[in-house]
């Protein structure tokens, strides 16, 4: 018997509103721009394409651990979770208070392609709004957590943003990348790149591959209470140097060492091979507690 | 008197006599080499030969198929195939170039379009359309092979045979040829020293040829979780908690849909929480389903006797040999026939899908403009009449059906079905596609699956009809409209008969039964992708590429 198999509440399947149930403490769930205030975008309305009274996201404030949060969940099963006017405007309000109101934490659930392309340059200016609020609110002390692990990932203007917060929390179902797999296909051919090979693209993009590059601050199975477990885990011990000139130029340095080393390659399992791992085929089927293991165990 | 006729008793000896003579003549050992298949299949083959080509759901002779497909019609004609599975394009092939004209067999399934194609065109005569046990009963009456094309794993430099895992139809169709004077040849992925093990003596085998290609196994039993719906989890919690707990099923047999497969999978999560575990599900005829492997290794399952087998479960098999059959080399012996045999007699249930049924609850699977057959579902889901042993479901099943002096029990025989499959088509209809298919084939009788009369229960997402508890065409006919749900059938229910048949407990919805449906999430399946259930095998099962997306 796996009981951990048998008893999981998996994040991945959830929708965006389960996934708060399970994370925040019970009952402290409190809904900016509820049901009955929010509003459907009117650029869908105008395309006679059907909206969702909250645009796809849900705004709130709640506890973790008795501790004040503010959470910010896309609903990837609307339009993907991708990102438009009032999409964009409630995640940049909540973080923009969080900047006046100093909460323990921001949570970002990032389930999303990116920019919702109905809307354009709305969609455009949102993101890059959420960017700055994203800066704006680590600067102001409150450290922004992305948690990814959606059946959207986290791609386009949100694989972006996803790299500004200050940190990533991801599960191995979770996805991080900028451009996504049929864009890539769409744009340079299958040749380049299959999207259609699902094995090949979690390899590329996939949370194993996010964690084990460094990308990633922990990896967690794909159950909301182990999302949970995560978070307090890393907020137990927050601590975040300001950013300077020096730390900046040492990030640049390591991707450029990155982009060196890998460039040519072509698939996770090449990579991993580098990285001194001495199976890396059997890397997509390890559980997380022995990918974890494997990664303390390479050399630096 | 005149003085009787000599007889020759003795003709169908020489007849394989002749042919073998023939064989030798073009030098020709028992080994063949596969460019020489064709000038053995013409050499031993005569015109209007019955031919035996393995192949069933799983297993196919293929290459055998394809070079018989080849051969010249002026030599081999009017040949009548028996055969389980008429699946290869080659199975057609041959009645399209005029080697053979008539068909006994029991499953066509891909081919099924061409195959009515073919009928319509009167190039082609179906004997009939059997079930597998029935067609194997027939090997031994009057359908006996002259010559079988077979599929084994392995041969020796003798000729026994290892058949693998997947041994299925192979020993059925060999006996009856073998001890009837016909021809048996089979085709080898592998020839070796020595076998793992001999499923066939060499003695029964007449030639061996090593095939270019392994012989293709389809993977129809794999069923992935992540395709499970909700809809499926919540009919699958009714079934074990209207079903399987209440009659105490413990002997059974799954058909292989996503719905069933839902199922197997609530047995470590919603089936362990009511306490059920060594209560139902402990002994199975079950091919090797990947998504029984959680309840195996959760301890719910006993024994599992297998039709055949699966790919990629053929390491998790051997390391489970308390579970399955498995020879002293350590690999899995199936068998259809016998497998067959413990579903009519030794399981107290069945539990399967079908695509239409009317309002005596007869089901099909045909569709129009296909002939395909059944294969062995309406032998697993039919209750046989004559005596048998007596177990608590069975007992409990029989009074319910005839009152507390039942003099037999029943088999559980259940339908389980959403009440709209794909496309919106209403499962539940006044009349079956069937009928309309028996009038364009000229047959006999329409191709029913299950009969309506064997049937105990249908289980839908609108709740659980037990028809047993019906004591009228009447009943029984509102009792399904109950559970049709929104389609035109159900709309058209009469509302007080259905109140009062719930009433009865005739019909039971999910709240009757203390499920709430906002309880039914995919979260209660033990796994809910593929590699989930790799991961309960601990690596052991190996599924095919097609199902990994790692």
């Amino acid at each position: 018997m796996i009981p951990s198999l048998a008893s999981r509440h998996s994040w991945f399947e959830a929708t965006a509103r389960a996934r708060l149930a399970g994370l925040l403490d019970p009952g402290s769930f409190a809904e900016i721009l509820p049901p009955a205030e929010s509003q459907p975008s009117p650029h869908l309305a105008m395309l006679d394409l059907p909206g969702a009274f909250d645009d796809g996201v849900v705004v709130c404030y709640g506890q973790l651990e008795k501790k004040p949060i503010f959470a910010i969940a896309q609903e990837g099963q609307f339009m993907g979770g991708a990102v438009g006017e009032i999409h964009g405007a409630k995640i940049v309000g909540l973080l923009r208070r969080a900047v006046q109101e100093k909460p323990a934490a921001v949570l970002f659930l990032i389930d999303s392609g990116g920019v919702r392309l109905h809307e354009a340059n709305a969609g455009l200016i949102a993101i890059s709004e959420i960017m700055r609020a994203v800066l704006d609110a680590r600067a102001a002390g409150v450290p922004v957590i992305a948690l990814v692990g959606g059946s959207c990932g986290a791609f386009g203007g949100m694989g972006i943003v996803a790299k500004l917060c200050s940190a990533i929390i991801i599960s191995e179902e979770g996805r991080l990348a900028l451009s996504g797999p049929e864009v890539i296909e769409t744009v340079a051919g299958v040749e380049e790149f299959d999207a259609k090979d699902r094995a090949l693209v979690w390899r590329v993009t996939g949370g194993k591959h996010r964690y084990l590059m460094g990308d990633c601050a922990e990896l967690v199975e794909d159950d909301i209470p182990a999302f949970r477990t995560g978070v307090a885990k890393l907020l137990a011990g927050w601590q975040e140097a300001a950013p300077g000139l020096a730390q900046l130029r040492a990030s640049q340095q390591v991707l450029e060492n990155r982009l060196a080393a890998y460039a040519t390659y072509r698939d996770g399992l090449q990579v991993w091979a580098a990285l001194g791992i001495a199976r890396p085929d059997s890397v997509p089927l390890l559980d997380r507690d022995s990918l974890v293991a494997l990664k303390e165990g390479l050399p630096t | 008197m005149n003085a009787p006729l000599s007889r020759n008793w003795d003709s169908l000896r020489q007849s394989r006599r002749r042919r073998l003579e023939r064989a030798a003549g073009l030098g020709l050992g028992k080994a063949i080499p596969a460019e020489r298949i064709i000038d053995l299949l013409e050499a031993v083959i005569q015109p209007g030969d019955r031919v035996c080509l393995e192949g069933n759901n799983q297993k196919q002779a293929d290459f055998l198929a394809e070079s018989l497909a080849d051969c010249d019609p002026a030599r081999i004609n009017q040949l009548q195939m028996v055969q389980s599975v008429l699946a290869l394009p080659s199975h057609v092939d041959l009645f399209e170039r005029g080697l053979a004209n008539r068909l006994d067999f029991s499953f066509s399934g891909p081919q099924g379009a061409r195959l009515a194609k073919l009928v319509q065109e009167q190039r082609i005569e179906i004997g009939a359309i059997h079930t597998y046990l029935e067609l194997f009963g027939r090997y031994f009456m009057d359908l006996t092979p002259n010559v079988a094309l077979i599929a084994a794993q392995a041969a020796d430099a003798d000729g026994n045979l290892y058949l693998g895992p997947n041994t299925e139809d192979t020993p059925a169709i060999v006996e009856a040829t073998a001890f009837k004077g016909g021809i048996v040849i089979a085709q080898v992925n592998e020839r070796l020293d020595k076998l793992p093990r001999v499923d066939v003596p060499a003695d029964w085998v007449d030639f061996t040829v090593l095939a270019p290609k392994p012989n293709y196994i389809e993977p129809l039993f794999t069923r992935d979780p992540a395709q499970i719906t909700e809809v499926q989890v919540l009919m699958a919690m009714m079934a074990i908690k209207g079903i399987y707990a209440e009659y105490g099923v413990t002997r059974l047999n799954h058909g292989i849909g996503f719905d069933t497969a839902a199922i197997e999978l609530l047995l470590p999560t919603y089936a362990a929480d009511l306490g059920l575990k060594g209560k139902i599900c402990t002994h199975w005829a079950l091919n090797p389903h990947p998504t029984l492997i959680p309840a195996i290794e959760s301890g719910f399952v006993e024994s599992v006797h297998c039709f055949g087998s699966e790919v990629g479960m053929d390491a998790y098999i051997s390391a489970r040999s308390d579970v399955f059959f498995t020879g002293a080399d350590g690999s899995m012996r199936s068998n259809r026939a016998f497998s067959q045999t413990a579903g009519l007699y030794a399981c107290d249930m069945f539990i399967g899908s079908t695509l239409q049924m009317d309002l005596a609850g007869n089901s099909s699977t045909a569709t129009l403009g296909r002939i395909t057959g059944f294969g062995g579902a309406p032998n697993m889901g039919s209750d046989p009449h004559g005596r048998r042993h007596a177990s608590p479901a069975w007992l409990k099943a029989g009074r319910e059906a005839a009152g507390p002096n039942a003099i037999r029990g029943r088999k559980l025989v259940v339908q389980m079905v959403e009440t709209f499959r794909e496309h919106m088509a209403p499962v539940f209809v006044e009349e079956l596609d069937a009928w309309k298919l028996q009038k364009m084939m000229g047959a006999e009788l329409p191709p029913i699956m299950i009969y309506g009369d064997d049937v105990s229960h249908i289980v839908t997402e609108e709740g659980i009809a037990n028809l047993l508890l019906c004591r009228s065409p009447e009943e029984r006919e509102q009792a399904i409209r109950g559970v049709a749900g929104f389609t035109p059938v159900g709309m058209a229910r009469d509302k007080a008969m259905v109140e009062n048949l719930r009433d009865r407990g005739i019909i039971r919805r999910a709240e009757d039964l203390g499920i709430d449906p906002r309880q039914a999430t995919r979260d209660l399946l033990a796994a809910r992708s593929v590699k989930d259930l790799v991961r309960w095998s601990g690596g052991l099962y190996a599924p095919p590429s097609r199902f990994r997306n790692w």
